[in-house]
């Protein structure tokens, strides 16, 4: 089986490509101009910023940047086109030849371009209806190599785009839409504009299925345009002729070709190599760095930091502990501080930990409590409580209660409390 | 060109021709390609295509929105619905 | 010399000159069809006319289409925002071969007459812009140029036609047809008012990427070249009134050199190519429902919608939409679109090493002003023939000017001198010299002062 992908994505920019209109608006049809909507006697102006960050995404990508870019017209009709040409690249894109490495291969990519994303159309029975206020949005296309060839090589790689894209600035959790490439037998079949990660998944499961059983039934696989459903979980043959698709594309001829060389690209982390090296150096475990940092900028600088003034475990503890309070965003010196109570075996409790972002150093030694005084309080209460102590072993509530006490009193970390209570109950049985 | 041909890029064009118009027009078109033909000749290749007449500088614009002052006035070419432009069924 | 426009601005007084002047210029409308509308309203400035393929804000702009019947654009075209209101007003969108696809100024709904001899055409495609010029004593008309559009009309209709360098005047606001070709120029009725235009209307701008802000140079040549591939053509009496040109130009101390450009024929085909591929995609937004004309029954298919607006473009604009489409499409893109602009690159070079330190001259057209009847009766191929000598500056961004040299059996000749790139200047100051001991002829000077 082979998988080749085509992602879009939205590039983080206040304006659109080719005009100033701003990429937030919620009415319909307010964000629009002549640009945008295409009117007789317009012409675009391209967008520094999307030209950036589009080079940003392509150096990240291990891209070779083209020395000089430039745009095309590629030519088709539909009522959300509103020029009906789309000003895309191919020849002369932003970058081309580079990779993703997931774990256990390298995903190539074959292209990394910039294009305008088309009007929002709605279907209704007798008309459709236009937005144009996404018209112009700039948006990132890359497209790969067809080297993804399993589900989870599918999973893997776009959790690592993601990560990518994320460090490359790149708003994530908006809308990504992706065309898929799938062929087990000879023909590619292309589903469009699938959108989101689940609805991608599904949709290559589907399709791996159904071209699983006419391989198995002696089918020929027609080389097709198929779309996906999200309802049925299926995908169904789209209408338009192959033969009728004639894209024409020339130069746009209302752009320059624009050099790339002097353009200054800030380097983009990518975040699993780091977490690789990281855990290898440290001991740690990857799966768990990953988790932290891939789509945490700021986890990964605590990490960073933190590694190289305390215990690996202790770091990484200390972190999932911050997320664990709401993503708690403190500075370098804040979370130094908070290793150092750690290394003094203190445990800082919810309060403590948010006085930590704030710095506001009396709040923090009022809510912090040393790993002693626990155990005092833990055998203070085994004492007492003899009839829990018994029930501890056949009624999970009963321990769940004492912990439930003690938190009450320190409110620090649950994990903590509940691995010490089970440990001094095992010696006390 | 082949007649399928000339409907085929009629289909890509979302053209139509009357009946009478297409024969004369696709006569037209064959004599206007003859015409073009006669560039084979000429021995350019060692040229790169000429995009533009001049240079043209990389003039960008910043990232800063504007609003267009008069959007309703954009709006009264069309036939509007709800804040939606009114479009053909697809 | 003063140019007319110098002189109305000194004038104080104006009182009843615009509605006199928009009477009388109604009643010459009706007979020559030059506007397709005129502003009742205008009270002050000079009268100056746009080509309707160029936006003015809140007036109906169609390029003379049907498909943009009604299109009302919400913004002007930067030439005309920075016409200074307080010295200009505008007076009316005229009438052009639609898109601007045309030889003769003959592809429109009644389109304009020649104002020397209304049997004969205007030339095309800015030819109301032209006659207008040839009508209004004190005006300038604001016009555009793919291919020949300023040159060829300026010609048939004894008035000077200036097509700027490629990218001098910003093309914001401008119906495209080729986008690396169109050029916003300036008809008028003397180098000076032309200068005085061009000064405020070029200049780089933020609306469109291929406008620049060079120097534009006012290097003089004596040396006129005549390239004699592009006399071959030429009807016979155009080229004794040719030389009849040479020889006043020698006369005032500029000398004439041959030189040969073997390929410079095949220009025209490869310009036909180029212009028509980028013309099918420019015209490809046309669909009937956002702007300009409309169809109302939406329940049809997108394809068939589409379809059926499109149906309303004239039969030039379905011409070049289907060859513009073919030459760009992938199997034959290499040997039509590409070649042509590789051939482009191969004559920007050849025309440079002949500019560097000569203009090129010749007659602005190798054919005497046709009837509307025999512009009528030409096919395809033999129009675009026409085009020879006013497609290669065109072709390749060159600045060019038309201007009247002579009149035989009472109908204007125009001659057309070319400069290098942005030797804009130089191009004006040889026209001031040429008007120096030349009288130019008009048959109408409604509005004089």
């Amino acid at each position: 089986m082979k998988i080749g992908l085509e992602v879009h994505v939205a590039l983080p920019t206040e304006t659109k490509l080719f005009c100033s209109c701003s990429t937030n608006a919620d009415e319909p049809n307010t964000s629009i101009c002549p640009v945008c909507l295409g009117f007789p006697g317009s012409k675009p102006m391209l967008n520094d910023a999307a030209l950036k960050s589009a080079l940003t995404v392509a150096k990240a990508l291990h891209c070779k940047i083209n020395d000089n870019t430039y745009f095309l017209r590629k030519v088709y009709f539909y009522p959300d086109l509103p020029k009906s040409y789309q000003i895309t690249q191919l020849d002369g894109a932003i970058g081309h030849g580079g990779y993703v490495d997931i774990s256990k291969k390298r995903i190539r990519i074959r292209r990394v371009q910039l294009e305008e994303d088309p009007a929002k159309i709605i279907r209704e029975d007798e008309y459709s209806l236009l937005d144009f206020n996404r018209s112009g949005i700039p948006l990132n296309e890359i497209v790969t190599e067809p080297d993804i060839e399993t589900e989870e090589e599918l999973r893997e790689f776009v959790n690592e785009l993601r990560s990518i894209l994320y460090y490359a600035g790149v708003d994530i959790n908006k809308e990504m839409k992706t065309d898929l490439n799938i062929s087990l037998g000879e023909e590619r079949v292309e589903i469009k504009n699938v959108t989101g990660i689940k609805n991608l998944v599904d949709a290559e499961r589907f399709e791996v299925k159904r071209q699983g059983e006419l391989i198995s039934r002696n089918q020929k696989i027609p080389k097709e345009t198929r779309a996906y459903n999200s309802e049925t979980l299926s995908t169904i043959s789209s209408r338009e002729k192959e033969s009728d698709e004639e894209y024409g594309f020339i130069y746009e001829p209302d752009l320059a070709s624009y050099p790339t060389g002097d353009i200054v690209i800030p380097e983009v982390v990518i975040a699993s190599d780091v977490a690789r090296q990281l855990s290898s150096k440290y001991g740690l475990n990857e799966a768990t760095v990953k988790e932290l940092v891939m789509f945490d900028r700021h986890a990964l600088g605590l990490v960073q930091y933190g590694l190289k003034r305390s215990n690996a475990n202790r770091v990484i503890n200390a972190i999932e502990l911050l997320k664990r309070h709401g993503n708690i965003t403190i500075s370098d010196e804040s979370f130094g501080k908070m290793l150092s109570y750690l290394d003094k075996g203190l445990l800082l409790n919810e309060d403590a930990i948010k006085s930590l972002q704030e710095n506001r150093q009396v709040e923090i030694e009022k809510n912090t409590v040393s790993t002693k005084e626990i155990d005092k309080a833990i055998l203070g209460i085994v004492a007492q409580r003899q009839d829990l102590v018994r029930e501890y072993k056949t009624n999970s509530k009963a321990f769940n209660f004492i912990v439930g006490m003690l938190l009450k009193k320190y409110k620090v970390n649950p994990k903590y409390i509940s691995e010490r209570l089970a440990e001094v109950l095992k010696d006390k049985a | 060109m082949e007649n399928e041909d000339f409907d085929r890029l009629l289909r890509i064009c979302r053209l139509s021709l009357e009946k009478g118009e297409k024969a004369k027009i696709k006569h037209e078109i064959d004599g206007i390609i003859e015409y073009f033909n006669t560039i084979d000749g000429v021995d350019c290749d060692k040229y790169s295509p000429s995009y533009h007449p001049i240079d043209i500088p990389s003039k960008r614009r910043k990232d800063e929105p504007e609003q267009f002052p008069d959007v309703g006035k954009l709006l009264r070419n069309s036939k509007i619905y709800r804040f939606f432009i009114v479009g053909p069924k697809i | 010399m003063k140019g007319g426009i110098e002189e109305f601005l000194k004038t104080e007084k104006f009182e009843g000159y615009y509605e006199e002047l928009i009477v009388e210029l109604e009643k010459l409308n009706s007979k020559l069809h030059i506007f397709s509308n005129i502003n009742k309203g205008l009270s002050t400035g000079l009268p100056f006319s746009v080509k309707d393929n160029i936006c003015v804000k809140d007036v109906v702009s169609t390029a003379s289409s049907q498909m943009l019947n009604g299109y009302t654009p919400p913004f002007n075209a930067t030439a005309i925002e920075r016409l200074p209101k307080e010295e200009f007003g505008f007076i009316g969108k005229t009438k052009m071969d639609e898109f601007g696809f045309g030889t003769f100024g003959i592809n429109c709904k009644d389109h304009p007459l020649n104002p020397f001899d209304d049997r004969y055409v205007t030339g095309g495609s800015s030819a109301g812009s032209a006659v207008a010029t040839a009508v209004l004593k004190h005006h300038i008309s604001i016009a555009e140029s793919t291919g020949g559009s300023i040159s060829c009309p300026a010609a048939f209709c004894g008035i000077i036609g200036f097509t700027p360098t490629y990218g001098l005047v910003s093309r914001y606001g401008l119906i495209d047809y080729a986008s690396s070709l169109d050029k916003i120029g300036v008809m008028g009725r003397s180098s000076a008012d032309i200068r005085y235009v061009f000064d405020k209307i070029k200049g780089s701008d933020r609306y469109d990427t291929t406008c620049v802000d060079h120097p534009i140079s006012k290097e003089s040549r004596k040396k006129l070249v005549i390239i004699d591939q592009l006399m071959a053509g030429v009807d016979e009496e155009i080229a004794s009134s040719f030389d009849r040109t040479i020889g006043k130009l020698q006369n005032i101390g500029y000398y004439v050199e041959h030189k040969s450009i073997p390929f410079i024929e095949k220009t025209i085909p490869a310009y036909y190519i180029a212009s028509m591929a980028e013309a099918s995609t420019n015209l490809a937004k046309f669909t009937g429902f956002k702007y300009g004309l409309k169809i109302n029954d939406f329940s049809k298919g997108y394809n068939d919608f589409f379809t059926e607006a499109r149906n309303n473009f004239g039969l030039e604009a379905k011409r070049r939409i289907v060859l513009g489409t073919f030459v760009r499409s992938s199997s034959v893109k290499s040997k039509y679109y590409e070649k042509a602009l590789r051939l482009r690159h191969m004559m920007i070079n050849a025309l440079g090493v002949i500019l560097k330190d000569g203009f090129i001259i010749s007659p602005t057209m190798p054919i005497k002003t046709p009837t509307v009847k025999e512009a009528e009766d030409f096919d395809p191929v033999k129009e675009y023939s026409i085009d020879s000598i006013t497609v290669p500056p065109n072709f390749a961004g060159l600045p060019h000017i038309s201007f009247p040299s002579d009149y035989i059996k009472g109908m204007p000749v125009g001659t057309q001198i070319v400069a290098n790139h942005f030797n804009d200047y130089a191009l004006l100051d040889f026209v001031e010299r040429w008007e120096s001991q030349f009288e130019y002829r008009f048959k109408y000077n409604v509005g004089a002062l």
